[in-house]
């Protein structure tokens, strides 16, 4: 990019470098304050110095609200990303990323997210400390599964999941209330679920802390080991209404078959304190089928009232 | 539709002359499937002359309809995103052209699903379809499902349904299940609908 570029188009609002062959986007850029769309897709970009150094401090650090960064060379995301504050609509459609950085929850503004075809594995919990994100796209990766903690995306409205390594989804993602569009196609969901087996007995610690949380011992910070106090705070709530339990690591998974609006059989994932515990509005009963028989009528119900096209077939 | 004694080869220079043709090729009783697609095909895309119909929408691919044929058919011009797809669907007993004017568009065959049956749908054929390329579908053809794959470029197709349909069947591919759906326009016209 020339060098004077901020001193002769100190206006500039949207520049398209797309498709020129770029290695990395220079200082150039960070002296354009009113800079908000930047669209480098096809490019070479990619390796160290692929953005310009002290991003987070230049004028275009705060101007910077859509950056579509697709079709290029990156392995990671680059860590100068996450000084853009003010970011809305970020792309990497296309590159090489393998995962996703915790650090992802720094870009507070961000309301559109396009990662698909990309090698992501997993996903980051923090990526539900978004509170602004609308639409999420993670199609064309290789993910096995979805962390709870998503449903704590308020504002999500679509999220594209196809083309995935999913097996099934957490119960959680019912949670959605705005979801309207969610794609599932090309995924290995199960049809069938042999209820896990080997159910290993939760240890005395476990049980120590499901007996604190359950019966309300009251304690102060000072009254435990740190090590402790955390552990306690990581207690999950049974959510078999007839149980009001808690567990820690010892849980036994159920997946649940739920009909959404009489077309797709979606399997959700429960994770319940024990086995005689059973998912909201179940009998308790160790087949699979006689599950999906007694589905949630409350659940999916209100759940399909919502996700008015889910895109399974 | 049958073949009429002689096939005329249309030129069409531009989207006006392209549905200036076409509402004189529906004039008449009998209509060529390869008439129109080779019209469809002749047409050379100018995104000037279209531009004004390609609304997009960040959520999902957008229906834009651009002439409704005199009742014989409908024109409309669908814009999508990338990584944007349809779900699996028919054509409601109607002809259904399908050009692409911008970038790409992957279509892949299915099967009829059996009437009582509860298994993955069969894959019969996918191809990607490229710029000015025309594609036609009918309900003894099969099913298909329409998908961006760019996840960096986004497409523009112009479809034409003869006769017009509102509604259509989605499939499950994992069974095979249909829904019916109702489509509607994002725009007509080149004026945003409200729905």
């Amino acid at each position: 990019l020339p060098a004077g570029l901020s001193q002769w188009f100190p206006a500039l609002e949207v520049l398209d470098v797309s498709g020129t062959g770029l290695a990395e986007l220079g200082a150039e850029l960070l002296a354009l304050p009113c800079l908000h769309t930047l669209l480098a897709k096809n490019n070479r970009l990619g390796g160290p110095g692929s953005l310009p150094k002290g991003l987070g401090q230049a004028a275009l650090g705060r101007s910077l609200r859509v950056l579509n960064l697709s079709g290029n060379r990156f392995l990671e995301m680059p860590p100068a990303l996450f000084a853009l504050r003010g970011l809305r609509s970020l792309s990497l459609g296309g590159n090489r990323l393998h995962g996703i950085p915790p650090d992802i929850q720094e870009l507070r503004s961000l309301e559109f997210l396009y990662l698909g075809g990309n090698f992501i594995t997993s996903i980051p919990p923090e990526l539900a400390n978004l509170p602004s994100l609308s639409y999420l796209v993670l199609c064309d990766n290789k993910i096995q599964s979805i962390p709870p903690q998503l449903a704590q995306l308020h504002s999500l409205r679509s999220l594209s999941l196809h083309n995935n390594l999913l097996t099934y989804l957490p119960r959680e993602i019912l949670n959605l209330v705005h979801l309207e569009e969610l794609s599932l196609r090309g995924n290995p969901l199960v049809v069938r679920f042999v209820r896990d087996l080997t159910y290993n007995p939760p240890s005395l610690l476990e049980l120590a802390g499901r007996t604190i949380k359950t019966r309300n011992v009251g304690y102060a910070p000072s009254d435990l080991p740190e090590s402790l106090v955390r552990y306690l705070s990581l207690a999950s709530n049974c959510p078999n209404p007839k149980c009001g339990g808690v567990y820690f690591d010892s849980c036994v998974r159920q997946i649940k078959f739920v009909d959404f609006c009489g077309k797709y059989r979606l399997p959700l994932m429960h994770y319940l304190c024990s086995p005689e515990c059973s998912s909201p509005c179940s009998s308790a009963s160790q087949s699979s089928t006689s599950q999906s028989e007694s589905d949630s009528e409350d659940e999916a119900s209100v759940a399909a009232r919502r996700m008015q096209k889910v895109l399974l077939g | 539709m049958e073949q009429p004694m002689q096939t005329e080869m249309w030129k069409a220079e531009s989207l006006e002359e392209l549905i200036r043709i076409l509402h004189r090729i529906f004039a008449e009783d009998k209509v060529s499937v390869e008439e129109v697609q080779a019209l469809m095909e002749s047409y050379e895309s100018n995104p000037e002359e279209w531009l004004q119909y390609a609304k997009f929408d960040q959520y999902r691919y957008t229906r834009n309809l651009v002439d409704s044929g005199n009742g014989k058919f409908n024109l409309m011009i669908l814009c999508w995103g990338e990584g944007h797809g349809s779900s699996i669907h028919d054509h409601t007993d109607s002809h259904c052209f399908m050009k692409i004017l911008q970038g790409n568009l992957k279509e892949t065959l299915f099967e009829w699903p059996e009437k009582k049956g509860n298994d993955e749908m069969i894959k019969k054929s996918e191809r990607i379809l490229r710029e000015n390329q025309c594609a036609y579908i009918n309900d003894s053809i099969g099913l298909h499902r329409v998908e961006n794959i760019s996840h960096t470029e986004t497409a523009v197709s112009l479809h034409l349904y003869s006769p017009p349909f509102d509604s259509c069947n989605t499939f499950d591919q994992r069974t095979g299940h249909k829904h019916k759906v109702k489509m509607t326009f994002y725009s007509e016209f080149g004026e945003r609908t409200h729905c």
